[in-house]
């Protein structure tokens, strides 16, 4: 079974890019459920259906959910949230507030992925399409498994540390609220079971993220850092969707002129930016792109022979590690060529040069102050190391 | 000094139009400070040039910075990052375990004392906030809150008991899973500077929002819920901003239909937000460095001061009275025959004759059956029930 995901900036056509692709895979004969990450829902509006909390047929071999959140998150964090509001409203603080405080930031997001992973399991789909939430927030998202995980280890291992001291006393001198085993319970099973099982699905050969771009500077900048940023957790993309490409009618109209000259100039460095993957596009239509069979045109022009299902370049990722005091990032080079090699650091980014091979990659915020020390071709992989800028003065 | 969060939902021009509205007040003498404090900073992008955590003059009177969250969890709170990164290591790969001691709330923190500094340099009188999108401002907006219950009631008994158990607990686990001294020290700082803040965003005459918003559907949906919930803070909404407005002589052959849909859109978001909404045209190039960025700020303020407080109204406020839960909306000049008050799921739809007006509730609201609305005075209150 294979897992899309789609994600870029918020208002790029995410959602629009992610019901085409299910239309276009459905009506080429592939079982395909597709869901929204969202709880601002509009995949329903997208599709023209009236959609619910359950995957419902909308056409042949198309299923389409859109996950009641609030829903969802009482039944997997109720009794942690029925706690935390306890615990807020002991303090004196508004019922309101309270509850507003106590709904964890996350847990919406997390609560779909969970919903989609179930669906998964159950055989029924030879395809399941997501759309995720704009750049930042799926990348939280995605990392979420990790923070909590450690994080509610920690709170745990610290609570057990404290528990047999603390909490006895604790009682007789103040009335605090305090968790019992079911919060406990609840908080265990979410991290320890649900959540690495998503982290699992996530991190599998059959699941990609394909970015979605318009040709926007700013769009484009942030999504090459997004990018960055999913490597850094380890996910893998297949390839780039370059979103509301004005077509030639568009162009004739005098006040998109300059909009039309600079288009090309964008698709040709999301190519340069974004390689190896590659770059799919789709027009920006003549009106909203809604209802199946405008989803269904819309998706055959993205896809034209391609399978909307197929893996559209194999994962190539790059990796990072910390060692002795320097940042090791390893960049898959397979095709480079070392005799012509130039690596250079400009601001926050690597820009790399392999022979007629140019290639650009956005710095993790961590390393986007440190200095380049050296870089070597090592079997296909370029391997650079940053380091501190005095660690560098000493090697010089 | 006067502070404009600028938020929305993303990718409607937040960060265009922060920078279009610092170069405006530079134009009107302001001394402005434009700051960003979105995790994935665009600051730079919008002016093509890197900009980075240390301010920088981008443009005569106007002094820029993006807020390195990283950077300033370094230097501010070295002790309390130490003590995680401790416990962080033994879980995560190292690389990855740095990227994470970036908490949810961390950011907001960060962001949220950069404010004040700015505000105590003395040397501004206008700072421009380009903010994460909705969801995380509001966050934002609600940590000092919960930070200052943990303080008052929790924190004063955690740190007596830690103190005692500290020699216990160290020799039963080793290791580091109690902090040092230091790490209670840096965290007691950094909540009297986040109460700070907190008194400069919860005062309306220094500090407004203004939400962007583009004439969309989706977008407009999404905002309505963050205008309720900025209420619902404590943090007064003075404009809407209304970004990539297609201007008449675009509205024309291929783009008929989404001009069509554009002035529907324009209806629906004046009947949704009581409060003054100014127009940004679409640009007919991308809009970036100053020059750009300038001609932005002309289209949304024209001759206005971007500094103005546009409006003091409260048009919707949420209170607890006597146990239950009640919403005021201000309705002048409305009587109780013309008046029609309706729930639909998230939705309260208030009809006033034939203008209507929806506002999304917060989800503390949402589902409560509504125990009674009454009209006085102007004011609709609506009281929900449990």
């Amino acid at each position: 079974m294979r897992l899309v995901l789609y994600t870029g900036k918020g208002g790029v056509g995410k959602t629009t890019t992610a019901a085409a692709t299910a239309v276009c895979a459905a009506r080429r004969g592939l079982r395909t459920l597709v869901a929204s990450t969202d709880s601002a829902h509009s995949l329903g509006d997208v599709l023209e259906e009236s959609l619910g909390a359950e995957p419902r047929e909308i056409a042949t071999n198309l299923h389409a959910v859109e996950i009641d959140a609030r829903a969802e998150v009482e039944r997997h964090w109720g009794r942690i949230r029925d706690y935390l509001v306890s615990l807020f409203r002991f303090q004196g603080i508004e019922d309101i507030v309270a509850e507003e405080l106590a709904l964890l930031p996350g847990a919406e997001e997390i609560t779909t992925l969970l919903g989609a992973e179930g669906w998964q399991q159950s055989g029924d789909y030879d395809l399941v399409v997501l759309d995720c939430a704009p750049t930042g927030a799926t990348l939280r998202m995605v990392t979420l498994p990790d923070v909590a995980h450690s994080a509610l280890r920690i709170l745990l291992r610290l609570q057990g540390a404290l528990a047999a001291v603390v909490t006895p006393v604790a009682r007789h001198v103040v009335p605090l609220p305090l968790p019992d085993r079911h919060v406990f319970g609840d908080a265990d099973r979410l991290l320890y079971k649900q959540l690495r099982r998503l982290r699992r699905r996530l991190l599998d050969p059959q699941t990609s993220v394909r970015l979605v771009v318009t040709p926007e500077r700013m769009v484009i900048d942030e999504t090459r850092r997004a990018w960055t940023e999913l490597s850094l957790f380890e996910l893998g993309c297949d390839a780039v969707v370059m979103n509301r490409l004005l077509p030639d009618a568009a162009l004739s109209e005098a006040f998109f002129a300059d909009w039309g000259r600079l288009q090309g100039e964008r698709l040709h460095e999301v190519e340069e930016f974004f390689a190896p993957l590659p770059v799919l596009s789709a027009p920006l239509q003549d009106d909203e792109v809604t209802g199946l069979a405008r989803l269904a045109a819309h998706g055959e022009q993205l896809f034209g022979a391609l399978a909307p299902n197929a893996l559209l370049s194999a994962p190539q990722r790059v990796e990072f590690e910390r060692r002795a005091g320097a940042y090791v990032v390893r960049i898959p080079l397979p095709e480079a060529d070392s005799t012509a090699l130039d690596v250079a650091k400009v601001d926050d980014e690597l820009v790399i040069r392999a022979g007629p091979l140019r290639r650009t990659l956005a710095l993790p915020r961590r390393m986007a102050a440190l200095d380049l020390l050296d870089a070597r071709l090592d079997a296909g992989w370029l391997c650079v190391r940053l380091g501190q800028p005095d660690a560098a003065e000493a090697l010089r | 000094m006067r502070v404009l969060l600028l938020t929305g939902k993303g990718g409607v021009g937040k960060t265009s139009l922060a920078a279009a509205t610092a170069l405006a007040g530079a134009e009107h003498g302001h001394r402005v400070f434009l700051l960003s404090t979105d995790a994935a900073h665009s600051l730079g992008d919008a002016f093509g040039r890197p900009i980075g955590p240390s301010p920088l003059e981008v443009a005569p009177g106007v002094v820029a910075q993006e807020v390195g969250v990283l950077d300033e969890l370094d230097r501010a709170w070295s002790e309390i990052q130490g003590w995680l990164r401790e416990l962080l290591r033994e879980e995560t790969a190292e690389v990855v375990a740095e990227e994470l001691l970036v908490f949810p709330g961390m950011e907001e923190l960060v962001s949220l004392r950069a404010v004040r500094e700015v505000e105590a340099t003395g040397e501004f009188d206008l700072c421009v906030v380009d903010c994460a999108p909705t969801g995380d401002t509001l966050r934002m907006l609600r940590f000092p809150d919960a930070l200052r219950l943990f303080m008052e009631n929790f924190w004063e008994m955690k740190r007596q008991g830690v103190r005692a158990l500290r020699p216990i607990v160290n020799r039963i686990i080793p290791g580091k899973l109690i902090p040092e001294e230091e790490f209670f020290d840096a965290f007691e700082r950094l909540y009297r500077e986040v109460e700070d803040v907190r008194q400069i965003l919860m005062d309306a005459d220094r500090t407004s929002a203004r939400l962007v918003v583009n004439p969309a559907r989706v977008v407009v949906e999404e905002t309505r819920r963050s205008f309720a919930y900025l209420s619902l803070y404590g943090v007064a909404t003075d404009a809407v901003l209304v970004n990539r407005v297609l201007p008449a002589n675009a509205a024309g052959g291929y783009f008929a239909r989404w001009a069509e849909r554009q002035s529907e859109e324009m209806h629906e978001i004046e009947t949704s937000f009581p409060v003054p909404i100014l127009q940004a045209p679409l640009q007919p190039n991308e809009v970036i460095g100053p020059a750009a960025l300038r001609d932005l700020g002309r289209g949304v303020y024209d001759e206005r001061d971007p500094a103005t407080v546009f409006t003091r109204a409260r048009p919707i406020r949420l209170a607890q009275r006597s146990g239950r839960r009640v919403l005021e909306i201000d309705l002048p000049g409305a009587s109780k025959e013309e008046l029609r008050v309706g729930v639909h799921g998230e939705h309260l739809m208030v009809r006033v004759r034939d203008a209507e007006r929806l506002v999304t509730l917060p989800a503390s609201l949402a589902g409560r059956p509504v125990k009674s609305a009454r009209l006085e005075g102007g004011v609709l209150e609506i009281v929900f029930g449990p």
